[in-house]
């Protein structure tokens, strides 16, 4: 069965077969909801959301484009509205209260290179101190990170998904990455 | 190749996914170039942490929950309806009741009716043949 006539058949009464979608899509949606919230718990609640939101809304899907990026759009925006929600004090600020300045972390990570890829151990600070820098980017050029990274998506998807012009993700993700590197490094002109 | 250049292919270079000769100008500029390579090494860990990251599994319980947060909804929202519709029917219902209560229980509180029943003798007397009374009080 397609995901038009599953749709059909629960706008006609049918809500269990719900089921079968949530089955097929629990682990996009769950990724992309992961590549905002980097915590699983927060992932699942939002993941949650998605679905329930998704459901409502169904009526509404028009069936234009695909369930899948129907689904990625409600996805990134309740990711996106839970961000701007969040009144918890950033990671940044816990770890410069516990683990030193912040150059102090900044020049922890820099001079830690993969010489030797297969036995590089990341450490729970550093790989913290990544996603405050991830979390820090603007909300478009974030989205295109997760959309590419975390979902692995070719350009043109996530172009659909944004709206935008493959181009324009093309220079996000560009941007984003020029970002995350000045935000990294301190000792580059060393 | 330059170091713009090389930045842009940083992220196929990782992947695996250049073709032979661009992988090879890559790794000569990366031999060579502390800024690029820095750039690469920033990639690389972001590539790590992002993969450790993808690989935590959801929830497996989670359509059960929300099949059952959907049928839950969809309860309330019947039930709301059945309210919204009854509400008014009672209220109306009951203020009638309240009513017509209000009214019997006055109607019990009136004092018994006053008007006794006439006697048999005057019941028999025709007041229009009698004698005004003024004229007999004038005698």
């Amino acid at each position: 069965m397609t995901d038009i006539e599953i749709i059909q058949l629960i706008l006609q009464g049918e809500k269990e077969k719900y089921r079968l979608l949530m089955e097929k899509y629990q682990p996009l949606v769950f990724r992309t909801c992961l590549g905002f919230v980097h915590n699983k718990n927060d992932a699942d609640d939002l993941t949650q959301e998605v679905f329930i939101q998704a459901y409502q809304s169904l009526s509404s899907f028009k069936g234009k484009a695909a369930f899948s990026t129907w689904l990625y759009r409600i996805a990134v925006n309740a990711s996106l509205n839970r961000m701007r929600k969040s009144k918890k004090k950033s990671i940044l600020q816990y770890f410069k209260s516990i683990h030193g300045t912040e150059k102090e972390i900044q020049d922890q990570l820099i001079y830690e290179t993969p010489e030797n890829p297969e036995e590089i151990l990341i450490s729970k600070e550093h790989s913290d101190w990544l996603r405050v820098a991830l979390d820090s980017l603007p909300e478009n050029q974030r989205t295109a990170i997760v959309l590419s990274k975390y979902d692995d998506l070719p350009q043109k998807k996530i172009a659909e998904i944004m709206g935008i012009s493959e181009g324009a993700v093309e220079a996000l993700l560009q941007r984003a990455k020029k970002n995350l590197r000045e935000k990294l490094s301190v000792g580059s002109k060393k | 190749m330059n170091c713009q250049l090389c930045q842009e292919k940083l992220d196929a270079y990782l992947e695996g996914t250049l073709p032979s000769d661009m992988k090879t100008q890559v790794d000569s500029h990366l031999n060579g170039c502390e800024t690029c390579k820095h750039f690469y090494n920033i990639l690389f860990f972001a590539g790590r942490v992002i993969d450790s990251e993808k690989k935590l599994e959801p929830d497996p319980f989670l359509v059960t929950r929300v099949m059952a947060k959907i049928e839950n909804k969809e309860t309330s929202v019947s039930e709301n309806l059945f309210i919204k519709i009854l509400r008014p029917v009672l209220i109306t219902s009951s203020l009638a009741a309240a009513i017509l209560f209000g009214v019997m229980l006055g109607n019990l509180s009136l004092p018994e009716n006053n008007i006794r029943a006439i006697p048999a003798e005057l019941a028999m007397i025709n007041d229009a043949s009698l004698e005004s009374i003024d004229n007999l009080s004038q005698e």
